[in-house]
């Protein structure tokens, strides 16, 4: 059988499985298409607003008073609750009722008039990560706006002349500037990361269950056709995978697109790149469970494999903790990872605008490590079609 | 009397299906022990600190040298290069090899010595929050520092006490307090909630391939006892895997654990079920032992950003709010960080136990009717 026939056959033949199959195509088509939307969904509202948080007020004063209003304008904050005690506070808290506390203590507006500094409290919830730690940056923003008005008052007051008192409060200013996602909308740095973790579970689930169903059914030598040799299997794999690959591929594209153009964010790299890598990360991740199939021979350990490397790959890819603080093992792992070369290809062209040539390196091994797997699956597949008994296992 | 036997024997007679089916086994017994130790272990340090960063300094000065000193101490970040050129620091950032630089002008000094006002730049790569955050700070507390002795001494030249002058210059200061997870650790805010997902995730799964398995080969049909028994089998091992997690694994990684014990167990003994008549419907639907896998591996990660621990729920769209409650690791995550983290007494957790119980009196409905012995 001549190459290129082995690819259309064996492409029609998965082409005339997933017209009767409903529930495999549904995993390549609407599924994930459903998924990836919820997702987005999910973080729509690019940054959270209006966190429920507590006041205890025990000083009851002019200068309390003016804190909480510049909380409640504060937009990521929503001053929900007034608490009498400490009693009453800790309750809340534990209900997380609430995710934070500001406690204002008795004698604050006599201390601030008298010159002494004063102390407020920020209780909050540090089991809620994100919660807390956009609480924390919101309400220091409002007690310093309330801060640097009392200190401007008594400067003036003293007869300092304005300007110069801003520049001698704070004589070596710093600008802090956050380059790439300045205002950190979880929709483009968040969703944009898990999409592609989610079609590449969905893409190793897909390599495995193409492959690992001829196995499974008894149908590999069927497929395979009786004189397979090292190339006709290559690419009767290559075409069989071909259709799990154009439906996750197109489904990874409308994502991108949607997230960048359709949203109105006009990301500063280069979003052909991306799209580019998309496809061969989803190729690689196709070819990982083809091969997860052929090694094991069982469609059950190959989904089982596909759970233990995909699932947990977002967690090692270091987008939410960082490479360079795991363990040296464990970034020995996350380094091994596609998902972990990819993202930060993507994070570059997303987010950072770094030249291409840059990440040229890694593009590069996706692609040469996917090659090398479908061309490990062929002599597997060979091996496993000559060798009845051992199809069929569950 | 004939009911309660055919639930004991179901129950035993589920217990061996697990041990015999080394899938099953593998999946509900060996895979929450594995991710146990494995899922944690990327937040093995539990901060980020020594973030490599760059100062490029255009200035040269005493002062200059000063706020560098003061950034080669600070243990958030790692001083890995001081150099004089902006364009380099920007390479070194495209390579990875640097997360931030500190931008120190030229007439830095001159200028805080005339009075003027200098500003020093601090760029950070903010596709990372956390690296972000640590070379923000790293650097704002190094400038701040040599800032605030500046304006110290000028202050007490113009005849302040020093105390006097250290409370005119930041009147008010905000003290943080983490109540909860009081180190802040990444690992202990994350994996004590995820935890109840790995759980959920690979009981599902498990109950789904078996009970699937038995829908492929037309076993599955049986009357109510045989059916509740079955449960309390599946229930039964998902119990033992809550344990391990709330009794071993929280304290072999050192998470906040154990704040109310007894709820926790109360807690699993409504989360268990739920998630085992949920699987057992599903596995009836899929009538295929790997379509478990096949449709549920991908499913943790969505369920996980909607159940309100890592991305408050306040932020979700109105219909998610409300849609999050059919999977049982939304109501388990956040009963379960309230008693097992934060403390919180049984009944305030009351409306997430009646969440899991409604799951698995609907779910249990549905399987009973669609499962319902073939008339004979």
């Amino acid at each position: 059988m001549g190459v290129l026939q082995a690819f259309a056959t064996s492409a029609r033949r998965e082409a005339a499985w997933l017209k009767r199959s409903r529930w495999d195509l549904a995993m390549i088509s609407w599924v994930p298409l459903l998924a990836v939307a919820l997702l987005w969904w999910t973080f729509s509202a690019g940054l959270p607003n209006r966190l429920p948080i507590g006041v205890l007020d025990q000083d009851h004063s002019a200068f309390s008073r003016q804190l909480i209003r510049f909380m409640q304008a504060t937009p990521g904050l929503q001053v929900v609750r007034s608490y009498d005690n400490s009693t009453e506070v800790t309750q809340a808290m534990r209900r997380a009722e609430v995710y934070a506390v500001v406690s204002i203590p008795p004698d604050f507006a006599r201390s601030l008039k008298q010159g002494r500094a004063a102390q407020v409290t920020l209780l909050h919830n540090a089991q809620l990560g994100t919660h807390s730690s956009l609480i924390q940056r919101d309400v220091q923003s409002a007690v310093g706006t309330l801060s640097v008005g009392v200190e401007l008052a008594a400067r003036n007051k003293r007869g300092e002349p304005a300007l110069a008192t801003l520049v001698s409060m704070e004589p070596i200013k710093t600008s802090l500037v956050t380059l790439f996602n300045p205002s950190l909308n979880y929709e483009q740095f968040l969703a944009a990361a898990l999409i592609p973790a989610l079609l590449h579970i969905l893409a190793m689930t897909a390599g495995a269950w193409t492959v690992g169903r001829e196995l499974r059914d008894r149908s590999v030598a069927d497929w395979l056709g009786p004189h397979a040799s090292w190339g006709s299997t290559a690419t009767a794999l290559l075409g069989k995978l071909l259709c799990p690959w154009l439906g996750l591929s197109m489904v990874g594209t409308l994502a991108m697109i949607w997230l960048t153009l359709g949203r109105g964010w006009h990301p500063p790299g280069s979003l052909a790149w991306v799209l580019l890598a998309l496809w061969t990360f989803l190729a690689l991740s196709l070819a990982m469970g083809a091969l997860a199939s052929s090694a094991t021979r069982s469609l059950r350990t190959a989904l089982s494999a596909t759970g233990f490397i995909t699932a947990p790959a977002f967690a090692f890819g270091g987008v939410g903790f960082p490479l360079q603080s795991m363990p040296v093992l464990a970034r020995g792992w996350a380094e091994l990872l596609p998902y972990t070369h990819y993202i930060r290809l993507q994070m570059e062209q997303f987010q950072m605008a770094v030249p291409l040539n840059y990440s040229a390196t890694s593009l590069m091994m996706l692609a040469l490590v996917a090659t090398i797997f479908i061309l490990l699956c062929a002599p597997l597949l060979n091996r496993c079609a000559g060798r009845p008994d051992t199809w069929g296992g569950r | 009397m004939r009911a309660k036997s055919s639930v004991w024997r179901a129950w035993v007679d589920t217990l061996k299906a697990i041990a015999a089916d080394k899938g099953v086994l593998l999946l509900i017994v060996i895979a929450p022990v594995i991710y146990g130790f494995f899922y944690p272990w990327p937040y093995a340090a539990q901060a980020v600190t020594r973030v490599p960063v760059a100062v490029v300094d255009l200035d040269h000065s005493s002062l200059s040298r000063q706020i560098t000193r003061l950034a080669q101490a600070s243990p958030r970040i790692d001083v890995r290069m001081v150099i004089g050129d902006e364009h380099q620091a920007q390479h070194a950032l495209w390579r990875g090899e640097i997360e931030g630089y500190a931008l120190l002008p030229r007439d830095l000094k001159r200028d805080v010595l005339r009075g003027s006002l200098a500003v020093v730049t601090v760029e950070a790569n903010g596709s990372y929050a956390l690296l972000n955050k640590a070379v923000l700070s790293g650097f704002a507390e190094a400038v701040g520092t040599v800032s605030a002795g500046v304006e110290i001494k000028k202050l007490q030249a113009s005849g302040q006490s020093a105390p006097q002058a250290q409370a005119g210059r930041n009147p008010i200061s905000t003290q943080m307090v983490a109540l909860f997870n009081p180190t802040e650790g990444y690992g202990s805010y994350v994996v004590p909630a995820v935890a109840l997902l790995i759980i959920q995730q690979t009981l599902l799964m498990g109950v789904a391939m078996l009970v699937g398995l038995w829908a492929e080969t037309d076993r599955h049909r049986a009357d109510a006892a045989t059916w509740l028994g079955r449960i309390l089998g599946f229930s039964s091992i998902g119990y033992l895997s809550g344990l391990l997690y709330f009794g071993w694994i929280f304290w072999a990684q050192d998470f906040p654990r154990g704040a109310n014990t007894r709820g926790g167990l109360v807690l699993l003994a409504f989360y268990m079920p739920s998630i085992c008549t949920l699987g057992a419907l599903l596995g009836v639907w899929f009538g295929n032992r790997e379509r478990a896998l096949q449709v549920l591996l991908f499913t943790a990660l969505p369920m996980a950003f909607v159940s309100g621990f890592s991305w408050p729920a306040e932020a979700l769209p109105e219909m998610l709010q409300t849609l999050r409650w059919l999977f049982p690791s939304t109501a388990g995550i956040q009963a379960s960080l309230r008693l097992n983290q934060m403390g919180a007494p049984l009944a305030d957790v009351a409306g997430y136990l009646l969440i899991l119980a409604a799951l698995s009196t609907s779910a249990g409905g549905l399987l009973l009717w669609v499962a319902r012995p073939a008339k004979s």
